[in-house]
């Protein structure tokens, strides 16, 4: 006969303003198989563990039934109280009276209270032919990848890797960097970020526990957590990196020029190029889309020059496969394109631009050396518009979000512009200025007063065109009055918007983003690293938008996790999966097919006890399944049972409403 | 509408920072000015906006204002400003560009504040010191408005609040003199 014990959370004034808890308390006492009862403030904490703990010992319960908050919340808190009062912890229901009842069901409590009793007599009832369960173990592949090589990829590598856990590192473009490395001086010290990133970039290329494979994509992940097998494309560079020097005779040679993507389109790279002078690998590619040789057949000139005989027109892309464990994603981010700012007259006039080129600008090893150009007639500009907040907190653009680092890099333009041009003067309008971070106000003060960077609250409303000059019209609110800038630049800062490919790369991996494509962590607060997926976690700008010391930080924050996941030998898992009786499956395999994990395989035992005829049933795997249930509502034979969700258990909480 | 055109330097600002000892681009357009101030209502532009004016270089607009005029250097302000600027001196320093390059406002208080600052230096040129009756007397004829606040005259008078003379002193000498070296210095810098 099995003896119940019932807790009923008040969770302060979360489910006892609504619920009338007593009442629920000797609902549960009408049961037969109830044999103690009671409610308390705070059930989670531990003098309400305490209760649960000396109730086990007292009344010798053999299942617990918790009625509070969601599961998701607590489920682990209580199941660790049963284990302490040497109970398996398997054995505690919890009733959702919180999320399901008293949150929802604001309006009536009485409703609220027979829906609780009801959740409660459901949960007694399924607790009742609950069985002992034991934690799974499984082994785990100490081998980390990362996605993307900007300074969160390369900050999570070299962690991970400096705990000598080996490291795959899969970069897309030809070289690790990311948009960092675009960047000339960083906020709020003014250091040169090359200086900082490239000893970096090096550490990564010459650590023994990295492996870096540039020029690739990941484009296939199977399996769970501990145990991943990644698929990475690694793209045809037509280059043999084993013998190329990298002396660079092959770019100075090739007659084709295509837009530089380094330096955001403003001058020209050739069709075999590094991305920059610093890359790593400092080894050349080609660009099969503009190569001339690989489109018509023709040229071949890059073959010619070289000395090493390193150029393999034949190369075809390559298929490398991983066994992992735990994935770091860091795809970064991407600058939202602002046509629809049809005022401003975007893609009309040359001499609007957006900050991401003034940065490659005025960067020392940038297209112009340094100095700010007008695009359209390569004078020096005196008066520059940076115009704050271009995309960024409109809904109407359909980005509601704050990019979070124009405000600092705007006043580092402000800054950075008086450098290289002492007579100019910068304009800013700008919405708020937001410099919550160490150092940051000062640095903006120091734009303000230091070059004199005068700041006009107010959106721009249009830009026109007058002379060779650009006429910047909005109003400066702190005089009410409208003000039109004769600008010789426009400088435009636009939304930091998430990496194009991350919908894509997220349904590979199997984790979930949020509507502007931004990757979602598991929990915005308490779990802002991991993914809802296991053994997956976010690093950087593919989460949200942040500046380098908040994505270093993050990336830190993964490898600290990913070592913790590796620290043992085997991971314990949930015992909530699928076991099959052989006896009932009559070899569907309708299971296999909608088991989303791959954790159901088939296999031949004899048809009887000696028999020498064979016949297939299905056979899951332990480690891999994750309890999801997929394959108990697809068997017709009512062969596969789910452990914590066994039919006995459904029936009887039906039965008990 | 104000068009901002290039102007190199801003010459306005980088003038009133140097007669006031102040940096206007400290300002950081909080308000808490505007809200200190006891006479913010009157004036047509209060402490926060004639900062932004000078840091826009709005030289003419801010010259034109009564605000300079209207303050009264109580440095209620100052005393409450998070970034120390020194606000009565800013204005002070507007108000001695205005009378070195010779702006006027057509506002009617404007110029009567204006002639009441001159009567008094020139009370405190000739006797060292404040004659109260002459300069009431003198204000009233130069604004000409006779018999303004003339009601109060009998009772003050009375009770001695406005003594007849002047009293002698025996550093209107050495004061007289400071007036003399003030004007030699402001020919020099010409």
């Amino acid at each position: 006969m099995a003896r119940v014990g019932v807790f009923v959370c008040f969770c302060g004034a979360n489910i006892a303003d609504f619920v009338d808890v007593p009442t629920v308390v000797e609902e549960a006492k009408k049961i037969r198989e109830v044999k103690f009862a009671i409610d308390y403030k705070y059930m989670c904490s531990d003098p309400g563990q305490q209760m649960i703990r000396d109730a086990i010992v007292q009344h010798r319960l053999t299942s617990i039934v918790v009625a509070a908050c969601s599961p998701r919340m607590h489920e682990k808190t209580f199941r660790k109280a049963l284990s302490d009062a040497g109970m398996n912890p398997y054995l505690l229901e919890v009733a959702n009276i919180r999320e399901h009842s008293s949150w929802v069901h604001q309006k009536d409590k009485k409703a609220a209270t027979d829906k609780a009793g009801d959740l409660v007599r459901m949960a007694v009832a399924k607790s009742i032919a609950n069985e002992q369960l034991h934690e799974i173990s499984v082994p785990v592949t100490k081998r980390a990848l990362v996605i993307g090589g900007g300074i969160a990829g390369i900050q999570a590598a070299l962690d991970i890797a400096d705990a000598r856990i080996p490291v795959t590192l899969v970069e897309r473009s030809p070289s690790i960097g990311g948009r960092m490395a675009q960047l000339d001086e960083t906020f709020p010290t003014l250091d040169c970020s090359q200086c900082i990133l490239t000893p970096k970039m090096v550490d990564v290329a010459s650590h023994p526990y990295i492996e870096l494979i540039p020029y690739s994509e990941v484009i296939e992940l199977d399996g769970f957590v501990g145990n991943y097998k990644a698929k990475i494309r690694k793209k045809a560079s037509y280059v043999n990196f084993k013998s190329c020097t990298g002396c660079g005779a092959c770019w100075q040679k090739c007659p084709v020029k295509v837009p530089n993507e380094y330096n955001m389109g403003i001058d020209k790279r050739k069709a075999i190029y590094t991305p920059f002078p610093q890359a790593v690998p400092n080894k050349p590619v080609i660009d099969a889309e503009h190569c001339t040789y690989l489109l018509k057949g023709k040229c071949g000139i890059c073959a010619k020059v070289c000395e090493k005989g390193s150029i393999d027109y034949t190369m075809q892309d390559e298929i490398i496969e991983r066994e992992i464990g735990a994935v770091v994603v860091a795809t970064g981010y991407g600058m939202w394109d602002a046509k629809p700012y049809e005022e401003y007259g975007v893609g009309r006039y040359k001499d609007i631009i957006n900050s991401l080129e003034f940065e490659r600008m005025v960067s020392s090893n940038g297209p112009t050396g340094g100095v700010p150009m007008r695009p359209s007639d390569g004078k020096i500009p005196k008066t520059v518009v940076f115009i704050k907040c271009v995309g960024s907190r409109d809904k109407a653009k359909g980005i509601e979000f704050c990019s979070k680092i124009c405000c600092m890099y705007t006043a580092k333009h402000a800054i950075l512009l008086h450098h290289k041009v002492h007579d100019s003067r910068a304009y800013i309008f700008y919405m708020d200025i937001r410099a919550a971070g160490k150092g940051y106000e000062e640095f903006v003060n120091r734009a303000q007063v230091e070059t004199g960077a005068v700041y006009l609250r107010g959106r721009v409303s249009k830009i026109y065109q007058k002379g060779d000059k650009l006429m910047v019209r909005g109003e400066d609110a702190q005089i009410g009055q409208e003000v039109e800038v004769e600008a010789d630049l426009v400088v435009l800062a636009t939304a930091v918007i998430p990496d194009k490919g991350n919908p894509a790369l997220a349904r590979l991996l199997g984790i979930s983003y949020d509507k502007y494509g931004y990757l979602s962590e598991a929990h915005p607060k308490l779990r802002p690293v991991e993914t809802a997926k296991a053994g997956i976690f976010l690093a950087g700008c593919t989460q949200a938008p942040k500046d380098i010391p908040e994505t270093v930080a993050q990336a830190s924050a993964c490898a600290a996790k990913v070592c913790g996941l590796f620290a043992g030998d085997t991971m314990k898992k949930d015992p909530m999966v699928s076991t099959v009786s052989r006896e009932f499956c009559s070899g569907c395999q309708n299971c296999v097919k909608v088991c989303p994990y791959q954790a159901i395989v088939t296999e031949d035992i004899p048809l009887g006890h000696g028999s020498k005829e064979m016949r297939t049933v299905a056979k899951i795997n332990e480690g891999v399944c994750q309890g999801c249930g997929s394959c108990v509502a697809i068997c017709r034979s009512m062969a596969i049972n789910l452990a914590g969700f066994t039919d006995p258990q459904i029936i009887n909480e039906i039965v008990a409403i | 509408m104000i068009t901002l055109s290039y102007q190199g330097k801003n010459t306005f600002l980088e003038a009133v920072n140097k007669k006031s000892g102040a940096d206007v681009l400290e300002c950081y357009q909080c308000g808490k000015c505007v809200s200190t101030c006891p006479v913010s209502n009157f004036m047509d532009f209060p402490p926060r906006e004639i900062m932004q004016m000078i840091k826009l270089g709005l030289k003419e607009e801010t010259q034109m204002a009564n605000s300079m005029w209207f303050c009264l250097t109580c440095s209620a302000c100052s005393g409450r400003c998070p970034r120390e600027i020194d606000i009565p001196a800013v204005m002070e320093a507007v108000r001695h560009i205005a009378i070195e390059e010779n702006y006027h406002s057509d506002n009617k208080q404007v110029k009567n504040i204006r002639k009441f600052h001159e009567i008094f230096l020139d009370m405190i040129k000739r006797y060292g010191r404040n004659y109260e009756l002459r300069m009431m007397a003198e204000f009233n004829i130069r604004t000409r408005n006779l018999f303004k606040d003339m009601h109060l005259a009998p009772k003050a008078l009375l009770k001695g609040k406005i003594p007849l003379g002047v009293k002698s002193m025996k550093s209107a000498k050495a004061i007289r003199k400071m007036y003399e070296m003030a004007d030699k210095l402001e020919k020099q810098n010409k």
